[in-house]
C-alpha cells in the first residue's frame, strides 16, 4: 500500500484525536505530543439532560400508569415508549455532538474507549435510558484518576447492577436468601473476564462464585427512595463471612467486602496487562509494538492503574508514532470526525445530528447498544467487510448531499498538504462538490488513523 | 458458457461413471472414490451453518422428559411446556416453538443431537464461540472451519453479517451481506473509488467484491422485517439457490444468554430460529434436498434454574443438522444423565460428544471431503461414525 506518510500533527489528530477541526491541525504542530497532553482533564455533561435520579422517576411514572391501564382495560398504545425514546435521543445525540465539538478530542477518545470497555446496552426499557447515563455519572468523573476509582463507580451504576442483573442477586445464607431466589453470577464473571483480568486472567470457576457473593447485596434504590436514586447497599441479601478470591482472604464485612476486591483487581499484573494492550490496540494497531506495551503495563503497576500516567506513558512511546496508520476508523470515529471536519462544526442542525445517529446504526455502531457486555470490536477486521464498507458508501453518499462544503478547504483544514497524489488528482477530477465531498471522506487516508 | 447445458453435460458424465456399477454408487465408498478419481463432483450439496450466539439452553430446546432428575433442576422450566412439547422418542421431547423443526422430523428431515459439546474448555462466550468458530485447538481467530472446508471443497461463500466472523475467516476471500436501509449511492461513484482505492488493497477488494454482492440481490426486491433471523435466512436461502449461488453460507442468531426470565424470551427465540430453518426451506426450493443446515451453539446452560428464573453458562448444549439430503428422524447422542453425580463440574450438562466430529462426517459424506482435508479442516478430532446423510437416491442423478 502506498499511503501518505503522515507527519506527527496529522498523526495527533488522527490518530489519537477525532480527526482535525478548525485550526486544531496547526495547534497541534508546534508540539503535538504536549497538544496532546494537555487534553487530559474529565469532559464535563450537561446533568440536567439526563441523570439517575430523573431516569428512576420516569421508570416509575411508566409502571404507575401502565398498572393503572390495566386496572381500566384499557388498550392503546404504550405511552413509555414516548416518553422514553427522546429521553434517550437527547443523550445519544448530545454524547455525540460533545465528541463533534470537544477542544479535547483525545480525552473523548479515551472516554469512548472506557464507554466500550464497560459496556451497557439498552436490553430492557429502563435500561434504555439508563445505558446512556453510565458514562456521563460514573466514567467521565473518574477518566484520569485511579483505575480502582473508575472501576468501583461502574460496577456500583444502576446501569451496570441491572444490565448484569446483579440488583437482585442474593446470598444464600443471607437474611433473604431463607425465602427466594439467589445468587446470580453474571456480574462477577463480566468483573473477571472483561472488566479487570480479562478471559486469561487465570481466574477459576469458585473464583467467579466467590465474586458474586462478595457484592450479593449490591442492588438499587426503590422507587420511593426520592432525592437519592441510585446504589444501594442491601445488607440483607449480602452473604456473610470471609470469601477467598484469587488465593487471598476478604474478611470484611458488608459493602467494603466487594470494594477491596475491586481495588486488589485495579491493581492485578493481568489487569494491568489486559487493559495496557486494549488500550494500545486501540489507539496505536491492532498488534501493538511490545515496547509499548510494556512500558504501559510497568506504568499501571508503579502507580497502581493511574489511568492519566498510562496513557501518558503510551505518547511518549517513539513507536506509538509510526508514521503508517495501522488502524481503520470505526464507524463512530468515522462519523464524529467528517463533522469534525465541517466548516463550522458547532452549527451542526437537528436534520445532521439525524443523519449522524442514523450512521451509527447502519454501519453496526448504535451507541450504548452493542447488545454485549464485551462492547464493539476494537480490532479492523471488525470494521473492513465489503458490506460495511457499502454501508459507509451509502452513509457518506447522504451526508454529502445534505451538507454544503468546499472539498478544497476541507482538505487544506484536515490534512495540509499529506495526501497522496492519487487521492489529489481522483479528488481534482470529482464531477461535482459532492462527489469530491465523498471520494474525500472515502479516501484511504480519511478512512485510516 | 451457459449454465444450463454445464449442468447437463456434468450429469451426463456422473451417469456414465454410475452406469457401470449402480448398486455400487449406492456406497458411500463408491461415493468417495467417484471423487478421488476425477474431478467430477456435485456443484449442488450446499451447506449452511447456523451459529447460535450466547449459549442455547439446550435442556429447553430438546427435554430428556424420561430423565428422572430433570423436575429435580428445573421445574418452572419445564412445567411451562412439557404437556405441549413434540415427542421425538428415545424419551426426548421437542419445545412447542419448534413447529417446523417438528416438521422436519417427522419427514426424517432432522436430527437432534443431545449431550454435545464445543471442545472449548471455557465458559466465556467471546472465547468459546471464537473456538467453534475457528475449530482449530488453539483458537485462530483469522481462519474458520467453514473457510477451510471450503476451500477444501473449492467452492466459495457467503456470510450474512456486517462483518466476516471467525468462522468464514481465512484463505478463500468470504463475501458479507447484510440488507441495507439507504438508497445505493450513483454508480458513477463506484467507478471513481475502484480507481481512488488502486494501491490499497483491502479497500479495492472489499469494494469489489461489495458490489458483487449487490448485484446479485438487485432483482430481488423488498423483504419485510429485513433485519429478522426469518428473514435474514429467506435472503441467505435466495443467494444460495440463485444458479451460480454459493456453495455455503453462515448465518447468525444472537440473543440466546438467558440468565433471567427464559421462559418467554426462549419461545420467541425458538420460534424466529424456527421460522427461519421454514424460510431456508421455502426458498431453496428444489435446492433444498441438496442442503444440509448445521445449527450449533457455543456451549450449553447450567442444569439447575438460577435465582433470576434463567439459567448460567454451562457447558454441553445441542446441536440440529437439517435438510432435504439429511439422513434424520431419530435423536443422536449418548445421554449422559441428570443425576447429581453425573455432572459436570456438578452443575453442567456432561459433553459426550464434540460439535467438530459430527460435522466431519457431515463433510465427509455430504461434501465427500477425504481424510486429510478433514483433518485440515478439524485437526486431531475423529469423524463421528454415523450415516448423517441420505444416500442418493435415483431421482437424485436422473438428468
Amino acid at each position: 500500500m502506498a499511503a501518505a506518510k503522515n507527519n506527527r500533527a496529522i498523526i495527533a489528530v488522527n490518530r489519537f484525536g477525532l480527526g482535525a477541526t478548525g485550526a486544531e491541525l496547526s495547534d497541534a504542530q508546534l508540539n503535538p505530543e504536549q497538544w496532546l497532553l494537555q487534553q487530559l482533564v474529565s469532559p464535563v455533561f450537561d446533568k440536567t439532560l439526563g441523570n439517575t435520579e430523573s431516569a428512576f422517576r420516569v421508570i416509575a411514572d411508566i409502571k404507575k400508569f401502565k398498572e393503572l391501564r390495566r386496572k381500566a382495560e384499557k388498550k392503546g398504545p404504550d405511552v413509555g415508549v414516548s416518553i422514553i425514546k427522546p429521553y434517550r435521543r437527547a443523550l445519544l445525540s448530545d454524547s455525540l455532538s460533545l465528541s463533534i465539538k470537544t477542544d479535547i478530542p483525545f480525552a473523548m477518545r479515551i472516554l469512548d474507549f472506557f464507554s466500550n470497555h464497560f459496556s451497557v446496552s439498552a436490553s430492557n426499557q429502563p435500561l434504555t435510558i439508563l445505558a446512556p447515563i453510565l458514562e456521563r455519572e460514573a466514567i467521565a468523573p473518574n477518566l484520569f484518576g485511579q483505575f480502582s476509582d473508575l472501576l468501583i463507580a461502574v460496577e456500583q451504576h444502576p446501569a451496570m447492577l441491572l444490565y448484569l442483573n446483579n440488583e437482585k442477586s442474593v446470598g444464600a445464607n443471607s437474611q433473604r436468601g431463607k425465602k427466594a431466589r439467589g445468587l446470580n453470577e453474571n456480574l462477577a464473571r463480566e468483573i473477571l473476564e472483561l472488566h479487570t483480568l480479562g478471559v486469561d486472567g487465570g481466574y477459576k470457576l469458585e473464583d467467579i462464585r466467590q465474586l458474586a457473593m462478595a457484592i450479593s447485596g449490591w442492588s438499587i434504590t426503590g422507587a420511593n427512595e426520592v432525592g437519592r436514586a441510585g446504589f444501594k447497599f442491601r445488607n440483607a441479601a449480602h452473604e456473610p463471612g470471609t470469601r477467598s478470591i484469587l488465593g487471598k482472604s476478604y474478611p470484611l464485612a458488608g459493602v467494603a467486602q466487594g470494594q477491596a476486591v475491586m481495588r486488589d483487581l485495579a491493581r492485578h499484573a493481568k489487569t494491568a496487562h489486559f487493559i495496557s494492550r486494549k488500550l494500545a490496540q486501540h489507539f496505536i494497531a491492532d498488534e501493538p509494538p511490545e515496547e509499548v506495551v510494556s512500558a504501559m503495563i510497568d506504568t499501571w503497576l508503579k502507580t497502581d492503574g493511574n489511568i492519566k500516567a498510562v496513557v501518558t506513558t503510551m505518547v511518549k512511546q517513539p513507536q506509538s508514532w509510526n508514521d503508517q496508520a495501522q488502524k481503520f476508523k470505526t464507524p463512530r470515529e468515522f462519523v464524529v470526525s467528517t463533522y469534525r471536519a465541517f466548516d463550522n462544526p458547532k452549527m451542526i442542525n437537528q436534520k445532521l445530528m439525524n443523519i449522524a445517529l442514523r450512521g451509527l446504526n447502519l454501519m453496526g455502531q448504535s451507541p450504548f447498544d452493542a447488545g454485549s457486555p464485551a462492547g464493539y470490536s476494537y480490532l479492523n477486521r471488525a470494521w473492513t467487510g465489503s458490506d460495511a464498507l457499502m454501508k459507509r458508501i451509502d452513509w457518506v453518499n447522504l451526508l454529502s448531499n445534505n451538507i454544503s462544503e468546499n472539498p478544497q478547504s476541507i482538505v487544506k483544514r484536515t490534512f495540509s498538504s499529506q495526501l497522496s497524489s492519487l487521492t489529489v488528482k481522483s479528488l481534482a477530477g470529482a464531477e461535482s462538490r459532492v462527489q469530491g465531498l465523498s471520494l474525500f471522506f472515502l479516501s484511504p487516508e480519511f478512512q485510516r488513523r | 458458457m451457459n449454465y444450463k447445458t454445464d449442468k447437463k453435460i456434468y450429469r451426463r458424465d456422473l451417469l456414465k461413471v454410475a452406469a457401470g456399477s449402480f448398486v455400487a454408487w449406492h456406497t458411500p465408498a463408491a461415493l468417495s472414490a467417484v471423487n478421488s478419481t476425477g474431478n467430477i463432483k456435485s456443484r449442488k450439496s450446499k451447506l449452511v451453518w447456523v451459529i447460535l450466539r450466547g449459549a442455547m439452553d439446550s435442556l429447553h430446546a430438546i427435554l430428556p422428559l424420561s430423565d428422572p432428575d430433570l423436575m429435580v433442576h428445573r421445574q418452572n422450566l419445564v412445567t411451562s411446556v412439557k404437556d405441549s412439547a413434540f415427542d421425538l422418542g428415545r424419551g426426548f421431547a421437542l419445545h412447542p416453538s419448534y413447529v417446523e423443526l417438528n416438521r422436519l422430523y417427522q419427514q426424517k428431515q432432522l436430527i437432534p443431537i443431545v449431550a454435545v459439546g464445543s471442545g472449548a474448555n471455557t465458559r466465556s462466550h467471546f472465547h468459546a464461540q471464537d473456538f467453534l468458530e475457528s475449530g482449530l485447538p488453539r483458537v485462530n481467530a483469522e481462519s474458520g472451519w467453514l473457510n477451510r472446508a471450503v476451500e477444501a471443497y473449492k467452492g466459495d461463500s457467503i456470510a450474512v453479517a456486517h462483518s466476516l466472523p471467525v468462522g468464514l475467516r481465512g484463505r478463500q476471500l468470504a463475501k458479507t451481506w447484510y440488507p441495507n436501509a439507504l438508497r445505493p449511492a450513483k454508480d458513477d461513484i463506484y467507478e471513481r473509488l475502484q480507481i481512488l482505492y488502486k494501491d490499497d488493497d483491502l479497500l479495492s477488494t472489499q469494494l469489489r467484491e461489495g458490489l458483487k454482492s449487490r448485484q446479485l440481490l438487485a432483482d430481488m426486491g423488498e423483504v419485510k422485517n429485513k433485519y429478522s433471523f426469518p428473514a435474514l435466512a429467506a435472503s441467505c436461502a435466495a443467494m444460495l439457490a440463485e444458479s451460480d449461488g454459493p456453495d455455503c453460507a453462515m448465518l447468525e442468531m444472537s440473543g440466546w444468554d438467558t440468565h433471567q426470565n427464559q421462559i418467554g424470551r426462549l419461545d420467541s427465540q425458538f420460534r424466529q430460529l424456527d421460522n427461519g430453518i421454514a424460510m431456508l426451506r421455502e426458498n431453496l426450493g428444489e435446492e433444498w434436498r441438496n442442503t444440509v443446515v448445521v445449527v450449533t451453539t457455543e456451549f450449553g446452560r447450567t442444569v439447575a434454574e438460577n435465582g433470576t428464573k434463567g439459567t448460567d453458562h454451562g457447558t454441553a448444549s445441542a446441536m440440529f443438522i437439517a435438510g432435504g439430503a439429511v439422513a434424520g428422524g431419530s435423536v443422536r447422542g449418548r445421554w449422559p444423565g441428570l443425576a447429581a453425580s453425573q455432572l459436570y463440574e456438578g452443575r453442567d450438562l456432561m459433553p459426550t460428544s464434540d460439535t467438530r466430529q459430527w460435522i466431519r462426517a457431515i463433510l465427509s459424506q455430504h461434501w465427500n471431503l477425504n481424510s486429510a482435508q478433514l483433518d485440515y479442516v478439524f485437526p486431531s478430532i475423529k469423524t463421528m461414525d454415523a450415516q448423517l446423510i441420505r444416500r442418493p437416491s435415483k431421482s437424485d442423478i436422473a438428468v
